[in-house]
C-alpha cells in the first residue's frame, strides 16, 4: 500500500511541476471563469441580468395621444436604466441607425395610429357593419445581431399594445352593454367610451385577478449569479484535461523507460498501476480544490455546505479518472491520448452543460449528457450552491462513483489485454 | 518559391499525420456549431421550453395555454404533475407552471386565483419564462377586469335587479371582452434590419460565425507550438545550415498554416450554407477579405506567441487557453450584446471581437465589402504588429 | 591539393565564456579529418561555427573559398551537416524526410527523386523508405540523419559525434559508410571522443581540449610525440601513497617519466614489459598495493594523457 502512495505522490509532484500542464490545469479554467465574470457583468456590480441601456430609436409621425404616450413610456423613469431612447424625425434615418448597429431597434409610429385604434378599424364589432379602413401598424425595425435586446423591446411594446387593446375593448364592451341595456343614449356613447377606455387602460397594468407565485426549487429567491454556475462548469471541464494528461504520462513513462524500470524493481504491476491511478486521482482533487478555493476568495462565490462540496469533489474526480483511464487504455500513444483527451474535454464540456444550459436541448441530448461527470457534478454543485447539503446530493455522488468504478474496470481489462503493464 | 511550398507541405503532412487532427479540424467545429445553434434547420424551435401542468382542464385553462403557445418567447408543453416535478428536480426544464384545479371563470370572477411558477435558480430561461407567463396573465385577466368594470359602470347608472341579472351582465361582458381581445388586430409589424430577404433571426448564424473563429484561431495560435517543436527537435537548427533563408522558413511555415486555415474555414462556411442554410455566400469578396484578414491576424499572434514559449507542451496549452478566452470575450460563444457596456468597449483590443463583427456583418446583416473594410483593416493592423514583434524576437534555438 | 577548409584563429565566445579560443587548421580536399576531444572540449561549437550556425566572435574560416562569416549561404550549399542529435521529422517517412530536406537544398523534380533513391540505397533503408521514422530503431534513425546530409552531394561533410549511444552493429555500419564516402572522394570532418574511431577513420587528427587545438597532425606524428615509448599505468587504492611509488619508479632504469594522477601512477618507458616486474617489486617494497595494471602502446589516448594529464574519456 505504501508503494502505491509513494508512486502516486511522485506523480502529483511531477504534475504540479509540469508548467505546460499547469496552464490547462489551473490557468485556463481560472481565466475562463474570469472572462465569464466579465462578460456577464458579474464584476461590474450590476444586479440586472446582463442586458441594460438598450439603445432604441423612436419616430412619432402620429401626433395623436397614443403615439405620444408610447414615446413617453420609453422615456419614463421606470425604463430609464433599461433603455436609452432617442427620438428622430425621419424613419429612414432611424432604420439607418439600426443597420449601423447603433440601435437595437427602431419603433416607427406612423401617422394615423391613434385614429386607427379609436376608429376600431380591423376589429369585430358586436353590432353594425365592420369598420372600414386599414389597421395602421407600428413598425418595429429590429437589429438581427442583438436578439435579446430586441426581445426586451418587443416585450415592452407588446405590453403597451396590450394596454391599448384592453383600454379599447374595455371601453367598447362597457359602452355596448350599456347601450344594449338601454342604460345610456347613443350620443353619449363616444364620450363615455373614451373615459372608460382611459380608466381601463390604467387599471390593466395592475390586474389582480390572477396572481403569480414564483417559487424556486428551494423555496427562496436566490440571486441570479451566473458565476455560481460557470465556475464549477469550468473546473469540471478542465478536470477532464488533468485526468487524460495523467493517462498520457502513464504511456509516456513506457517510452521514457521509467515504467519498465519500475516493473523490474520488486513492485508488482498492480501496485504500479494502482500508484499511477492514485496519483492521477490526487492531482485531480488538488486541482478542483485549488480552483474552488481561488474562486471563493477572489470571486466571493458561495459553493455551499463544505462537507457536501468535499464529498462531491471526491466523487466527481472518481468519475473523471474512470474516463481518463479508459481514454488511455484505448489510445495507443501519448500523443493520441493528448489529442483525444482534449477533444473529450471540450465535448464533455458542452454535453455536460458547462457552456449552455441543457433545458432547451432535445431529450436525447440530455440523456447523452448523463455519461459525463460534468453533468452530474454540475447538478450536485448547483444543489449545494442553492443551500442543499450532503443528503441532497446522494444521486450525483453515487452516479459518479459507479461511473468511475465501471470505467476503471473496463480500462484495466483493456490494459491487461494490451499488455501495457508488461515489458 | 518552391521552398516555401515544400515547407508548407511538410507542415501539412506533419499536422495531419494522425487521424486525431481531423477531430479538431472539422468534426468538432461542426458538432459544436450544430449544438450551439440548437439544431440545423429552421424547423427547430428555439423558444424556451415551459412545462405546464393543467389541473383545471377548464376552457379558461385551455385558453391560457393556447395564448402561451402564441408567445414568441416560450413553448409550452403540457405534462402531468409527476412528470413535471421529475423533470424539474433533474433540472431538465427551467420552469414549470402549475395551473390549479380552481382555474376557471367562476373562481376568476371571485378574484385571487393563484398560479404557481417554479423556476430554476440562476437560470436565464426561467426568468424569460416568468416574464412570458406574466404577459399572458395580464392578457387573460384583463378580460375579467373589463367585464368587472363594465358591471361597475352599469351599476353606477342603475343598480341590478338581482344577483342573477348581475351575473348575466357579467357573463355577457366577459364573453364580449374575450371575443374582442382575441380578435384584436396585429398592431405591430416586425421588420428585420438590412437583410435582402425576410429571414427569421438565427442564433445559428451566431453559432456558425463564432465557432468558425474559435476553431480556426486555436490552431493558428498553435503555430507557436510548431516553432517550439522544431526548436526542441533540432530540425530548426538544421534548417539553418541549409541554404534556406530565415525569411523563407518563416513565410513557408506561416503561409502553410494560413492556407490550411482558409481551407478549414471554407469547409465550415460550406457546411453553414448547405446544411444550415445560412447566408454566407452573398458577397464572396467580403467573405474572402474577412477570412483572409482573420487568419493573418491569428497566424501573426501565433508567431509572436512562439517567441515567448519554450516547449511544445506549453505552447499547446497556451494556444488552447488563449484561443478559448479570446473567443469567449470576443462574443463568439455568447452574443456580445449581453455584455456590459464597458466590457463591450474593452474587448475591442481583441482580434476575435473584430473578426466576429465582420463575419456577422456578412452572414447576419447581409452587408458587403464596404461594410467590413474597417474590421478587415483592424485585423490586418493586428497582423502587422504581431508579425513585426514575432519576427524581430524569433530565436532559432 | 588545395585546402578545402581553412580555419584562421577562430574564436567563439558566449558572453564571457570562450568555448573556442582561437584555433587554426586546414583540411585538404579528399582528406578524412577527425577532431578528437573529451566532452565539453568545444568540438560541437567549432562545427556549429563552421556550418554557419553561429557567427564567429573573431577569426574566420574559408570553405571552398567562401568565408563563413561573410558568405554563409554559399558555404551552406557547399557543406553537408550531420548533427549530433537527431534532426529529422518523426512523423514523416524516410522518403518524405529526404524529399523535404532535398528541397531545402534546392533539389527538385526527377533529380531529387533519383538522389533520394541513391541515398536510400547508400544508407540501406530502401525497403523501409515508406515507414514513419518513429517506427525505426535508434540505429536506423541515425542512418536517416546521415542520409539527409548527403542528398545534395556536398564536397565537405561535417559529422558531429554520429555514433554516440547506438548499438555496435549500427556503429560499425556508420563507420564503414564514412570510409566509403571518403574513398569516393568526399572530404569528411568527423568529431568524436572515441579514440578508436579517430584512429580508424582519419588521415589527420586534431586534438582539442578546453577550446584549444593542442595537437594536430597525422596519427604517426602525434604518437611520435609520446615517442616510441609505452605507457604503464598502475592504479592504486585511494589510501595508497602514489607519490612515493612514482618517485620509486623514477629511480628504475629506462623509466623516462612517472606521473601521479587520480590514484594512478603513469610510467613512460621504451618497453613497458621490461619495467613491469620491477615496478611491482618496488611497490611491494614500499608497501603500496596495486589494484590494476594497464599497458598502453602509443596511441592517441596516450597522446592526450601526455599533453593534458587527463584521460580522454571521463
Amino acid at each position: 500500500m505504501k508503494k502505491i502512495f509513494l508512486i502516486g505522490w511522485k506523480d502529483v509532484t511531477l504534475a504540479f511541476r509540469d508548467r505546460a500542464a499547469l496552464i490547462l490545469m489551473l490557468a485556463a479554467p481560472f481565466a475562463l471563469t474570469l472572462g465569464l465574470g466579465f462578460v456577464t457583468g458579474r464584476f461590474s456590480g450590476s444586479s440586472n441580468t446582463g442586458v441594460s441601456d438598450i439603445p432604441v430609436v423612436l419616430v412619432n409621425q402620429d401626433g395623436g395621444q397614443i403615439g405620444n404616450t408610447l414615446v413617453n413610456v420609453f422615456q419614463s423613469q421606470e425604463l430609464a436604466s433599461l433603455v436609452v431612447p432617442t427620438v428622430l424625425d425621419n424613419p429612414a434615418l432611424a432604420r439607418q441607425e439600426v443597420d449601423a448597429d447603433k440601435a437595437a431597434a427602431a419603433i416607427i409610429i406612423p401617422a394615423g395610429f391613434t385614429a386607427s385604434v379609436i376608429s376600431g378599424a380591423g376589429t369585430v364589432p358586436t353590432q353594425g357593419p365592420a369598420t372600414t379602413g386599414e389597421v395602421v401598424q407600428l413598425v418595429l425595425y429590429t437589429n438581427p445581431t442583438r436578439p435579446t435586446s430586441v426581445s426586451v423591446i418587443k416585450t415592452i411594446l407588446d405590453g403597451f399594445v396590450s394596454q391599448i387593446e384592453v383600454g379599447r375593448v374595455g371601453g367598447q364592451v362597457a359602452v355596448e352593454q350599456l347601450l344594449s341595456h338601454g342604460l345610456i343614449q347613443g350620443q353619449d356613447a363616444a364620450r363615455i367610451g373614451g373615459e372608460l377606455g382611459l380608466r381601463q387602460a390604467n387599471v390593466a397594468q395592475s390586474s389582480k385577478a390572477i396572481a403569480l407565485k414564483s417559487v424556486t426549487g428551494s423555496g427562496e429567491a436566490v440571486k441570479f449569479d451566473v458565476l455560481a454556475y460557470m465556475a464549477p462548469g469550468m473546473a469540471l471541464m478542465f478536470l477532464m484535461f488533468t485526468v487524460s494528461n495523467g493517462g498520457r504520462t502513464l504511456l509516456a513513462e513506457r517510452s521514457q523507460g521509467t515504467l519498465p524500470r519500475l516493473l523490474v524493481s520488486p513492485t508488482s504491476a498492480s501496485q504500479v498501476l494502482g500508484g499511477k491511478v492514485f496519483g492521477i486521482y490526487l492531482t485531480g482533487v488538488a486541482q478542483v480544490l485549488i480552483l474552488i478555493l481561488a474562486s471563493t476568495l477572489l470571486f466571493r462565490l458561495n459553493w455551499g455546505d463544505p462537507l457536501g462540496v468535499l464529498v462531491l469533489v471526491l466523487a466527481a474526480v472518481v468519475g473523471a479518472v474512470g474516463w481518463g483511464l479508459l481514454i488511455t487504455a484505448v489510445a495507443k500513444t501519448p500523443g493520441l491520448v493528448s489529442a483525444v483527451g482534449s477533444a473529450v474535454m471540450l465535448t464533455f464540456g458542452i454535453l455536460g452543460g458547462s457552456f449552455i444550459s441543457l433545458d432547451n436541448m432535445p431529450g436525447w441530448f440530455r440523456v447523452l449528457s448523463k455519461i459525463t461527470p460534468n453533468a452530474w457534478g454540475l447538478d450536485g454543485f448547483t444543489t449545494l450552491g442553492m443551500g442543499g447539503s450532503l443528503a441532497n446530493i446522494w444521486t450525483p455522488v453515487l452516479a459518479l462513483l459507479v461511473m468511475g468504478a465501471v470505467l476503471f474496470t473496463i480500462a484495466v481489462l483493456i490494459f491487461n489485454r494490451r499488455g501495457i503493464m508488461q515489458q | 518559391m518552391k521552398k516555401i511550398i515544400a515547407i508548407a507541405w511538410k507542415d501539412t503532412i506533419l499536422r495531419f499525420s494522425g487521424w486525431a487532427e481531423w477531430l479538431f479540424f472539422l468534426i468538432m467545429p461542426i458538432a459544436f456549431t450544430v449544438i450551439l445553434a440548437g439544431g440545423t434547420g429552421p424547423l427547430r424551435d428555439s423558444r424556451v421550453r415551459l412545462v405546464v401542468v393543467d389541473q383545471a382542464n377548464s376552457p379558461l385553462a385551455v385558453d391560457f395555454i393556447a395564448t402561451l403557445g402564441k408567445s414568441a418567447a416560450v413553448r409550452p408543453e403540457v405534462l402531468t404533475l409527476g412528470k413535471a416535478e421529475d423533470q424539474f428536480a433533474q433540472r431538465q426544464v427551467s420552469a414549470v407552471l402549475i395551473i390549479p384545479a380552481e382555474f376557471d371563470l367562476q373562481h376568476l370572477e371571485q378574484g385571487n386565483v393563484q398560479l404557481e411558477l417554479r423556476q430554476q435558480p440562476n437560470n436565464m430561461n426561467a426568468l424569460v419564462a416568468g416574464r412570458a407567463v406574466q404577459a399572458v396573465i395580464s392578457r387573460v385577466s384583463s378580460a375579467v377586469d373589463i367585464a368587472s368594470s363594465s358591471v361597475a359602470e352599469a351599476e353606477k347608472i342603475k343598480p341590478f335587479a338581482s344577483a342573477t341579472a348581475r351575473q348575466a351582465y357579467f357573463d355577457a361582458a366577459l364573453k364580449e371582452a374575450q371575443t374582442q381581445m382575441s380578435a384584436a388586430p396585429d398592431r405591430v409589424t416586425v421588420a428585420q434590419g438590412a437583410t435582402k430577404e425576410q429571414i427569421e433571426y438565427d442564433p445559428r448564424a451566431n453559432s456558425s460565425a463564432g465557432q468558425l473563429i474559435t476553431w480556426v484561431f486555436i490552431p493558428l495560435i498553435g503555430i507557436s507550438a510548431m516553432f517550439a517543436y522544431e526548436r526542441q527537435k533540432g530540425t530548426l537548427r538544421r534548417l539553418l545550415t541549409t541554404p534556406t533563408q530565415k525569411g523563407t522558413y518563416l513565410l513557408g511555415t506561416i503561409i502553410g498554416q494560413v492556407a490550411t486555415a482558409l481551407g478549414q474555414m471554407l469547409l465550415l462556411v460550406g457546411f453553414g450554407i448547405l446544411v444550415m442554410r445560412l447566408n454566407w455566400g452573398h458577397s464572396p469578396a467580403a467573405l474572402g477579405v474577412m477570412l483572409l484578414a482573420s487568419t493573418l491576424a491569428a497566424a501573426a499572434l501565433g508567431t509572436m506567441l512562439g517567441t515567448f514559449v519554450k516547449t511544445e507542451g506549453q505552447a499547446n496549452g497556451l494556444s488552447m487557453m488563449l484561443g478559448m478566452v479570446m473567443a469567449l470575450l470576443g462574443g463568439c460563444w455568447y452574443p456580445s450584446e449581453l455584455f456590459p457596456e464597458f466590457v463591450r468597449t474593452a474587448i475591442k483590443i481583441l482580434p476575435t471581437s473584430w473578426a466576429m463583427q465582420g463575419l456577422l456583418d456578412i452572414v447576419l446583416r447581409g452587408q458587403g465589402l464596404s461594410a467590413i473594410m474597417l474590421e478587415a483593416g483592424v485585423l490586418l493592423g493586428f497582423a502587422a504588429v504581431f508579425f513585426v514583434i514575432g519576427v524581430w524576437r524569433f530565436r532559432y534555438e | 591539393m588545395p585546402a578545402i577548409l581553412e580555419v584562421h584563429d577562430l574564436v567563439k565566445k558566449y558572453g564571457d565564456f570562450a568555448a573556442v579560443k582561437g584555433i587554426s587548421f586546414d583540411i585538404k580536399e579528399g582528406e578524412s579529418f577527425s577532431l578528437l576531444g573529451p566532452n565539453g572540449a568545444g568540438k560541437t561549437t567549432t562545427i556549429s561555427v563552421l556550418s554557419t550556425l553561429y557567427a564567429p566572435t573573431s577569426g574566420d574560416a574559408l570553405i571552398g573559398g567562401h568565408s563563413v562569416a561573410k558568405e554563409p549561404m554559399a558555404v551552406r550549399q557547399f557543406i553537408g551537416v550531420v548533427p549530433q542529435d537527431l534532426a529529422i521529422y518523426d512523423d514523416l517517412t524516410a522518403g518524405e524526410n529526404l524529399s523535404f530536406w532535398g528541397q531545402m537544398y534546392g533539389l527538385g523534380g526527377t533529380a531529387l527523386k533519383t538522389r533520394i533513391d541513391e541515398v536510400l540505397e547508400q544508407i540501406g533503408l530502401a525497403d523501409k523508405a515508406n515507414m514513419r521514422i518513429k517506427t525505426y530503431s535508434g540505429g536506423m534513425k541515425r542512418r536517416v540523419n546521415i542520409g539527409v546530409g548527403l542528398l545534395h552531394k556536398p564536397r565537405l561533410l561535417f559529422m558531429d559525434e554520429p555514433t554516440v549511444g547506438i548499438d555496435p552493429q549500427s556503429r560499425r555500419a556508420i563507420l564503414d559508410s564514412v570510409q566509403d564516402l571518403n574513398r569516393q572522394g568526399m572530404t569528411v570532418l568527423y568529431t568524436t571522443h572515441y579514440m578508436e574511431e579517430a584512429q580508424e577513420l582519419s588521415d589527420r587528427v586534431g586534438i582539442i581540449d578546453h577550446g584549444e587545438l593542442i595537437a594536430l597532425g597525422t596519427q604517426a606524428e602525434l604518437t611520435h610525440q609520446v615517442g616510441e615509448n609505452d605507457t604503464l599505468i598502475l592504479r592504486l587504492g585511494e589510501l595508497e601513497n602514489a607519490a612515493a611509488l612514482a618517485a620509486a619508479a623514477r629511480s628504475l632504469p629506462t623509466v623516462l617519466k612517472a606521473d601521479v594522477s587520480d590514484h594512478a601512477v603513469t610510467i613512460i618507458a621504451p618497453e613497458a614489459e621490461d619495467i613491469l616486474a620491477p615496478a611491482i617489486t618496488k611497490a611491494n617494497e614500499i608497501g603500496v598495493k596495486i589494484r590494476s595494471v594497464e599497458l598502453q602502446e602509443p596511441n592517441l589516448e596516450a597522446v592526450f594523457l601526455h599533453l593534458t594529464g587527463r584521460a580522454l574519456r571521463d
